[in-house]
């Protein structure tokens, strides 16, 4: 692990005004004993290794593509993003309906790679480029309908969607004037409602 | 499909050389029960099942391509 200090702590008088320091840890680039074959040099080698590992093992002829991409702007993420794309012919079944076997794909990867270099990388997984055409057509979605709640003037509860995808509508309408986006219900069902500014969901 | 639910199970947790898998095959297809170390249950299984729904997920499309089905217990 590479330890950066960030900010330096303070201990403040008697603990009064103490500031926790911060750091940011992010993992070397070699990866430590306990991979097996998957074995890389880098961790974006180690990751690309565990999802062809898996592609092999679900049966699944696919080339995988890996990338490192410095951390998205307010991601909250300390270290790169591996990014990594699997293309091939006929990858329908490795999206999935509404992208599920996708991000299945993805946590398993993560959990693998978590456990095999005991350091948290945020990697991102896509098929054939799914998740950029799902990112566009959520925000064109996310514009077209604040539209509709601009006109009628009431809220408009859109599908059930992951995490993520909630997200891209949130951000994609943070700025709007005249709507505001909340989500709701529990769990598979947390959907995003689109409100007019100033009204709260049902 | 035992060898996929082998590998993911022994990647992810802490004791891979107790990782059991076995494979029968029935009318309603394959049914693979995967037996880890006491310890290493709440691995394989996750946070409301998380794990074991993913796990799950990915043995379908094996299942798929080979025009079967399959279920995944954890014993």
């Amino acid at each position: 692990m590479e330890v950066t200090v960030v900010k330096e702590g303070k201990h403040g008088i008697l603990g009064l005004g103490a500031e926790e320091a911060k750091v940011r840890v992010r993992p070397l680039a070699k990866v430590p004993e306990k991979v097996d074959e998957t074995v890389g040099e880098t961790v974006g080698e180690t990751v690309k290794g565990v999802l062809e590992t898996l592609l092999e093992r679900m049966g699944v002829e696919a080339a995988v593509a890996s990338q490192t991409k410095p951390p998205l702007e307010g991601g909250g993420e300390a270290s790169d993003v591996v990014a990594l794309d699997v293309t091939g012919d006929d990858l329908g079944i490795l999206i999935g309906r509404r992208g599920q076997t996708l991000a299945s794909l993805q946590y398993i990867v993560r959990l693998i790679v978590a456990h095999q270099t005991k350091a948290r990388v945020p990697i991102v997984v896509d098929v054939e480029g799914y998740k950029q055409r799902r990112y566009e057509a959520l925000q064109a979605l996310a514009h077209r309908m604040a539209e509709q709640v601009r006109v009628r003037g009431r809220p408009f509860t859109l599908e059930p969607m992951m995490a993520y995808e909630r997200r891209i509508i949130h951000l994609a309408l943070a700025d709007d004037p005249d709507v505001t986006t909340e989500s709701v219900g529990e769990g598979e069902a947390r959907k995003v409602v689109i409100m007019p500014k100033g009204s709260k969901p049902d | 499909m035992k060898d996929l639910v082998e590998y993911i199970a022994k990647a992810i947790v802490n004791a891979p050389d107790d990782v059991v898998v076995t494979e029968e095959t029935g009318d309603e297809g394959t049914t693979l029960k995967l037996q880890v170390a006491d310890d290493d249950k709440g691995r394989v299984i996750g946070k409301q099942g998380r794990v074991a729904q993913a796990m799950r997920t990915l043995i379908r499309v094996l299942a798929a391509k080979q025009g079967t089905r399959a279920t995944l217990e954890i014993l």
